[in-house]
């Protein structure tokens, strides 16, 4: 395994605080940071240096009409947001990360869960892009999952429970980074079910007019 | 471009007197003041004093972009659409984690992520650009102290950064590449790239050295 020591390496993270990281991998680093102290300190640290950076630059004037225009955007605001109405599927969780539950909720078509093999449960979240196929696994106890390899880079953290493969077990909040060519063979904690969100990067795709039916992830990843 | 360097927490100067009333402990720099007046008086004097510092850092941070699709013409667009969001948000930000001027990084680094998404047409996520900086109800505040200390030391290490390290810095946070966009731009292997932005965080204290990361949970 390229990463076993359970949070996204550095460069991750200083891609998603200068906010240059792709929607999927940032999804599951903001999953990671809602369960670790120790990355959201980082990140804050981090902020700092774009901070820094930004408050070296040379200066470039604005327009006089520019405070102006702003002043007359705010006197144009409602007077507060509407609170965004969304369902609660019973796939969400209170403990999860605000942002796994608002994905869940606000899936286009409603996340279920489709059984994957004698183990393993998949629900796929949208997330209005292509290059990644987010998703739920859903491991049960004891469950042993088959066997697989890694086609594209894949992240994975774990949102409830536990599971353990040939090298480490991961715990809630833990962040797990499989390269292609990575083969590993996940099994559930036999104390309970373990659910996980992963990102998976799209193989290359044959275009087709079927759209998905030809979706080469049909094929797989259990994990 | 006016050429100016700005002076970022001028402690020296007075703050605004509408400002709120923060205890001598609490964050004292003159834009924190500012903005927790904007959160808890509407105060449009403290929110014009802001305007007139960020707006041109944060047209110049606008114009620093070498994103896909972005072009010099959305730079007053990004100011204001700042500018409003800061106005909006005031009420949430929390002068004990940030100081005024790391917190409207932080807005405009994610108004500009969402100005490159609408651009391009991502369809149907359910997510704002904020949500994925959403923090968790039990984080625990740094004390001022150690983050004024950390703010110092990112500071002076910044300005004495071997050039290599700095220019990967910059196209990082200020162009918007990615490590591996930098790698190709500057025919460097993406390995390269990343030990050079590690080593600067090690100077700045930043990162916490991988063998001991475990540990540190």
């Amino acid at each position: 395994m390229s990463t076993v020591n359970h949070h996204p390496e550095s460069s991750m993270l200083v891609d998603f605080s200068a906010g240059n990281l792709a929607i999927a991998p940032s999804i599951c680093v903001s999953a990671h940071l809602h369960f670790c102290n120790q990355c959201r300190n980082e990140l804050l640290r981090l902020d700092q240096v774009g901070s820094k950076l930004m408050s070296e630059v040379e200066l470039t004037e604005v327009g006089d009409h520019l405070f102006d225009s702003v002043i007359t955007q705010i006197d144009q605001l409602p007077d507060s947001s509407a609170p965004a109405v969304s369902s609660t599927s019973d796939m969400a969780d209170g403990r999860y990360p605000l942002l796994v539950n608002k994905l869940i909720n606000g899936s286009e078509a409603a996340p279920t869960w489709r059984r994957m093999s004698a183990s393993v449960d998949v629900a796929q979240v949208t997330t209005g892009q292509k290059e990644y196929e987010v998703a739920l696994h859903k491991i049960c106890a004891g469950g042993k999952t088959p066997r697989h390899n890694h086609n594209g880079q894949e992240f994975t953290v774990v949102l409830k429970g536990s599971f353990s493969d040939e090298h480490e077990v991961y715990k809630e909040g833990d962040f797990l980074f499989c390269e292609p060519g990575d083969i590993h063979q996940p099994m559930g904690a036999q104390n309970g079910e373990c659910i996980c969100l992963s990102a998976l990067a799209a193989p290359i795709k044959l275009s087709n007019p079927f759209g998905f039916l030809m979706n080469p992830w049909l094929r797989i990843n259990p994990m | 471009m006016l050429g100016l360097k700005i002076k970022l927490v001028d402690e020296s100067e007075e703050p605004s007197k509408t400002t709120a009333s923060l205890s001598t402990e609490k964050r004292s720099d003159q834009w924190s003041l500012l903005l927790v007046s904007v959160a808890e008086n509407l105060d449009r004097r403290a929110f014009n004093q802001l305007f007139n510092h960020f707006a041109p850092l944060l047209k110049s941070f606008a114009q620093a972009s070498r994103h896909e699709g972005w072009f010099p013409g959305l730079s007053e667009d990004l100011v204001q659409e700042v500018m409003i969001k800061v106005w909006q948000k005031a009420a949430s930000y929390n002068p004990e984690k940030a100081s005024a001027t790391t917190w409207i990084y932080t807005v405009a680094r994610n108004c500009r992520i969402d100005m490159l998404r609408r651009k391009s047409n991502t369809q149907h996520l359910p997510l704002e650009n904020e949500d994925f900086w959403h923090e968790a109800d039990e984080d625990t505040p740094v004390s001022l102290m150690r983050q004024k200390r950390s703010e110092d030391k990112v500071q002076s290490c910044l300005a004495r950064l071997p050039k290599e390290q700095d220019e990967v810095l910059r196209k990082v946070y200020l162009e918007g590449k990615s490590h591996a966009e930098a790698s190709n731009e500057l025919g460097l292997p993406l390995g390269t790239v990343k030990s050079r932005v590690r080593l600067a965080l090690q100077k700045m204290q930043i990162l916490v050295a991988p063998e001991f990361r475990d540990e540190v949970l």
